[in-house]
């Protein structure tokens, strides 16, 4: 487990999305009002990435299909994805995003 | 994306041949401009993403980043000892028409037994073959089977091979017992880029056994071959390829074979070791009365991922062709068939069948099959199947009923399931190496 | 030769829906598709503003999906689309009486038999007329019992707290380029819902005319069927046959709850100049029963694909397709299964014909989630061959991500054997008869699944068609 600084805070405007590698895959961060959120940058449904979508309220939509995720949890919210993607944990400190990779 | 190769590549490449032709005179000017196009051709292919069909569930910029190899796609030559355990596979294998082996990438030895080199059988380097101008293999390195402009991959391979092996059979010639490589890779998280061209003339008959073996890596250490077969009229060919590498080892392959009148070319695709296979295999019949048997097995645990990508491609009438591709999953592997019978315009009278069995072992194996037939003739026998299941738990309770523990029915049943593609191949130093290594991964 | 005069004497070439009928829309929006078009239909239908907004999202998703490059040949869609009306009102309303029908569309409709099958064998019919529903009945006894058969602006506008708890659910508007398009420009179509433990005994019909040249027809249904129902629906669609190229994409949402039981069968038999690009998805509850039959014998281009997704225990998904390509004709047709649930259990069955220059494809998926222990999956396709110049095709996807999951694919394409010819022709047969046995008795499997008393009624189905045409 450890933190990993992926990018500033800036970078991450309100309603939209903006894909981070890690060593543990892409991973997409998404802000919904004052705080950040980040999901594995991968749609359950057929593996594209989610941040070609777009995020509206608390979740983002995959632009292929349409699947929909809670940015929260990652839990699938609407057909044809089934299977929730990873969520990770999320810190802002100085401006910049840290992200918990387990 | 893919740094470690794409930087300064233009003079990489050259200097693989360079170095590849060192001790051979140089690379010939035809040679030379070959891997500049098929540099030129890698350049312009973009990196394969699971967005196309065919790489759509092997994320390979995400299992192996090229990024991360070793610069040099070639390597010192070796020097000193061989490893312990290519020894012990040396010692096993037994009898054989002839024997090379590959040290990361060159090939240190080719051995043909006498009394089949002056029947005219031709067993060398390729790099040796191509430098002294060998017509043949002017003529089909690289063109015809697998051209550079085959892909991604295809074309990295031209570009950047450093050697592999050339097998000429002249017309009549019947080789009884197989041609052996072995090839042994050990540079950690570097590319290798082999190739070989088989060329069996009319009514000659040829069979060769090719196996991959490493240690285990740290990390991703890619080995990328590429195999052309060509089977003039009647002639027959048995190709085997056996990938046994350690972790972290991943394996591309092209193969490519084109069986012309009356010939027949045998292919099997055993994957057991490594982390990621992927093999693209092509089987052409051009000319009528032509056949292929094409045979698969993988056993896949942990986070092995195997992809298998056959064709068939039925050019001529009366051509038949049958596919068997078989695999156990275990851990978390991942196993992924895609195989298309393709029956072009006029070739009527084909005989064509394809059928991908998996087993799951374990509740987080994957197994994925697209079984595909397109047919433009009529007057075809085409058929496909493809099943995913697990073990067939009345042959266990049967098995247990006779005494058995429950880890040794489900040995067994498993064994006997991957053991149909074996009885098909026929007894022989193969079917024992893969038998023995199935064993050692189902005890473990 | 005799195999081509006898598939002929089928009757399956022989187009019959093929007439004009001399009506005028009381209001048509110009070719071709932008947010005006949207908004002009959104205001004929005096809609409430989320869907507006859902309609000009869905119409950005559309114009953003690049189209598709696999199935068939849609090179040439773009130039048609674009002198292809999106919308063209028949009427002023929707009537409940075909009395109030305009005459000449009334007649359209009893030339198509759909009255009289109304009154013999329907439990309630609709009938769309280009863009929307000109007729919409059901039968008192089931109004009675509380089921709601009617078009789908009557259902967004007498039942708004079920219709939006549903509509788009099934199949968000990006699933593809043209459930996106259909999103956007949706138009008649039928919502339907059954209340719990209703068994309705005769089927529902919805029939689909499309009359004006260049019309683009864009259907969208909604069906709820409820805890421990059981109904049956039937779709026909017909066109003339025109010079130019037609278009058609319709949606079919069904949401099948608990223990219910919903068959959905379609008949179409466009004309050959129509693309016919549809999408039909069905959720199925825990123990509930979903079975598609998918009937595609006319069009230029087809690309079908019912699904069925099994999300309860037990559920169970049936999707039989019976597909003929005919001369210039490309059917890619098949099924999808998706495996969520414990002990959900599937079939597909697909039969195929192709003839003359005529494609048959199949494609399928089956796919089983982890977690969907002891699913059971089988599939079936079978082509049969009539000439040289004939092509099939088989695209299954297979992805099983759960152990215990059982999944069987099969497929085999072959020609009319001289063998069973030869066995016929010695037991008496004449070459045409026993070509047509072994026609008839490849495609039975699927024709004995058509309720016979409608076949009969509208008479001029695949299934009578076949019966007929011996002697």
């Amino acid at each position: 487990m450890s933190w990993v600084r992926v990018a500033t805070a800036d970078e991450v405007p309100s309603g939209s999305l903006l894909s981070v590698q890690t060593d543990q895959g892409n991973v997409v961060l998404a802000r919904v009002d004052d705080d950040i959120y980040a999901l594995e940058d991968r749609c359950s449904h057929q593996e594209y990435p989610l941040s070609d979508g777009l995020i509206e309220h608390d979740e983002v939509e995959c632009p292929y299909h349409g699947a929909r995720f809670d940015v929260r949890t990652g839990r699938a919210v609407q057909l044809p994805a089934i299977t929730p993607v990873r969520s990770f944990e999320v810190e802002v400190r100085d401006g910049d995003v840290y992200i918990r990779l387990g | 994306m893919s740094g470690g190769i794409a930087v300064g590549g233009g003079a990489r490449v050259a200097e693989v041949g360079e170095v590849a032709a060192v001790g051979r005179g140089g690379e010939p000017s035809w040679l030379r401009a070959r891997r500049d196009d098929a540099w030129e051709l890698y350049e312009a292919t973009p990196f394969p993403s699971t967005r196309s069909e065919e790489w759509r569930y092997t994320d390979i910029e995400r299992l192996l980043p090229l990024g991360d190899l070793e610069r040099s796609a070639i390597g010192p030559n070796w020097s000193g000892e061989l490893p312990e355990r290519l020894r012990r596979v040396l010692a096993s294998d037994g009898e054989g028409a002839g024997r090379v082996v590959e040290m990361d990438g060159r090939v240190v030895s080719a051995r043909l037994d006498p009394g089949v080199a002056a029947a005219g059988v031709a067993l060398s380097s390729l790099a040796d073959a191509a430098c002294s101008a060998d017509p043949v293999v002017r003529e089909l390195l690289g063109t015809q089977a697998v051209p550079a402009s085959d892909g991604k991959f295809p074309a990295l391979n031209a570009a950047l091979w450093s050697d592999g092996v050339f097998v000429h059979v002249p017309p009549g010639v019947k080789v009884e017992l197989p041609i052996r490589l072995s090839r042994w890779v050990s540079r950690p998280e570097a590319p290798t880029f082999t190739r070989v061209l088989i060329v069996a003339e009319e009514r000659s008959n040829i069979a060769f056994e090719d196996e991959i073996l490493s240690p285990d890596f740290e990390s991703g250490t890619l080995v990328s071959t590429a195999v052309e077969i060509f089977a003039r009229r009647g002639a027959r060919v048995r190709y085997v390829s056996l990938q046994r590498m350690g972790r972290r080892g991943c394996h591309l392959a092209n193969q490519r074979t084109v069986a012309e009148r009356d010939s027949s070319v045998d292919t099997l695709n055993v994957a057991l070791g490594g982390s990621v296979d992927r093999v693209d295999l092509n089987a052409r019949l051009v000319g009528p009365g032509a056949s292929s048997e094409m045979l698969g097995l993988y056993f896949g645990e942990d986070g092995q991922h195997f992809d298998f990508n056959t064709s068939q491609d039925h050019m001529a009438p009366h051509a038949h062709s049958d596919l068997l591709y078989k695999g156990a999953l275990d851990g978390r592997a991942r196993g992924i068939f895609r195989g298309i019978i393709r029956v072009h315009e006029g070739a009527q009278r084909t005989d064509a069948y394809q059928t991908n069995r998996n087993l799951l072992l374990s509740d987080h194996a994957v197994a994925t099959s697209l079984p595909n037939l397109e047919i433009e003739a009529d007057d075809v026998r085409c058929s496909h199947g493809a099943t995913v299941g697990q073990l067939d738990s009345e042959a266990i309770f049967y098995l247990m009923s006779r005494g058995l523990e429950r880890g040794q029915a489900e040995r067994l049943v498993v064994r006997g399931f991957l053991g149909e593609v074996l009885s098909r191949l026929g007894p022989g130093v193969v079917a024992d190496k893969v038998m023995r290594t199935i064993e050692a991964k189902l005890v473990r | 030769m005799p195999t081509n005069e006898v598939i002929h004497g089928l009757g399956l070439d022989d187009y019959k829906f093929g007439f004009v009928t001399d009506s005028e829309p009381v209001f048509r929006a110009r070719p071709g598709l932008d947010a005006d078009i949207v908004r002009q239909i959104a205001a004929r239908k005096n809609e409430p503003e989320w869907m507006l907004e859902r309609r000009l999202k869905a119409l950005a998703i559309y114009e953003s999906k690049p189209m598709p490059k696999w199935g068939g040949d849609l090179s040439e869609l773009e130039e048609t689309l674009a002198q292809t009306y999106f919308y063209a009102k028949p009427h002023e309303q929707m009537e409940r009486s075909w009395e109030d029908v305009p005459e000449n569309i009334k007649l359209t409709f009893e030339r198509l038999g759909i009255p009289e099958a109304e009154r013999k064998i329907l439990a309630g019919v609709g009938a769309q007329y280009d863009s929307e529903m000109v007729y919409h009945s059901l039968k008192e006894e089931w109004e009675a019992k509380g089921v709601i058969f009617d078009s789908i602006e009557d259902g967004l506008r007498n039942h708004p707290e079920l219709f939006r708890r549903h509509f788009g659910t099934v199949i968000p508007a990006a699933d593809n380029k043209f459930a996106a398009l259909n999103s956007a420009v949706w138009s008649g179509g039928s919502f339907v819902y059954i209340p719990p433990g209703v068994h309705l005994e005769t089927p529902l019909q919805a029939y689909f005319r499309v009359n004006q040249e260049r019309l683009g027809q864009f259907e969208r249904t909604l069906i709820i069927a409820d805890e421990g129902s059981r109904a049956h629906y039937i779709e026909g669609c017909t066109a003339p046959v025109y010079s130019t190229d037609s278009f058609h994409s319709g949606v079919i949402e069904i949401v099948v709850n608990p223990g219910a039981y919903f068959r959905y069968t379609t008949i179409q038999n466009w004309s050959n100049n129509m693309y016919n690009l549809v999408t039909q998805r069905a959720l199925v509850h825990e123990g509930a029963h979903m079975e598609w039959l998918d009937g595609n014998l006319g069009s230029k281009l087809t690309m079908k694909y019912p699904s069925c997704y099994l999300m309860g225990e037990g559920a169970h998904g049936e999707i039989l397709s019976i597909a003929y390509a005919g001369d210039g004709q490309h059917q890619d047709t098949g099924g999808k299964v998706i495996h969520v649930a414990p002990r959900t259990t599937s079939s597909i069955v697909s039969k195929s014909i192709s003839k003359g220059t005529g494609r048959a494809s199949y494609r399928g998926l089956c796919k089983v989630y982890d977690g969907a222990a002891r699913a059971r999956s089988n599939v079936e396709c079978d082509a049969l061959l009539i000439n040289e110049t004939s092509r099939t095709d088989t695209f299954p996807y297979i992805e099983i991500d759960e152990r215990s999951a059982t999944v069987g694919h099969e497929a085999t394409v072959s020609k009319v054997g001289d063998e069973q010819l030869f066995y016929l022709m010695s037991r008496g047969l004449d070459e045409a008869e026993a070509m047509a046995l072994i026609v008839r008795g490849f495609i039975e499997p699927i024709a004995k699944e058509l309720p016979l008393e409608y076949a009969v009624e509208l008479n001029r189905l695949i299934d009578l068609e076949m019966e007929g045409s011996v002697g």
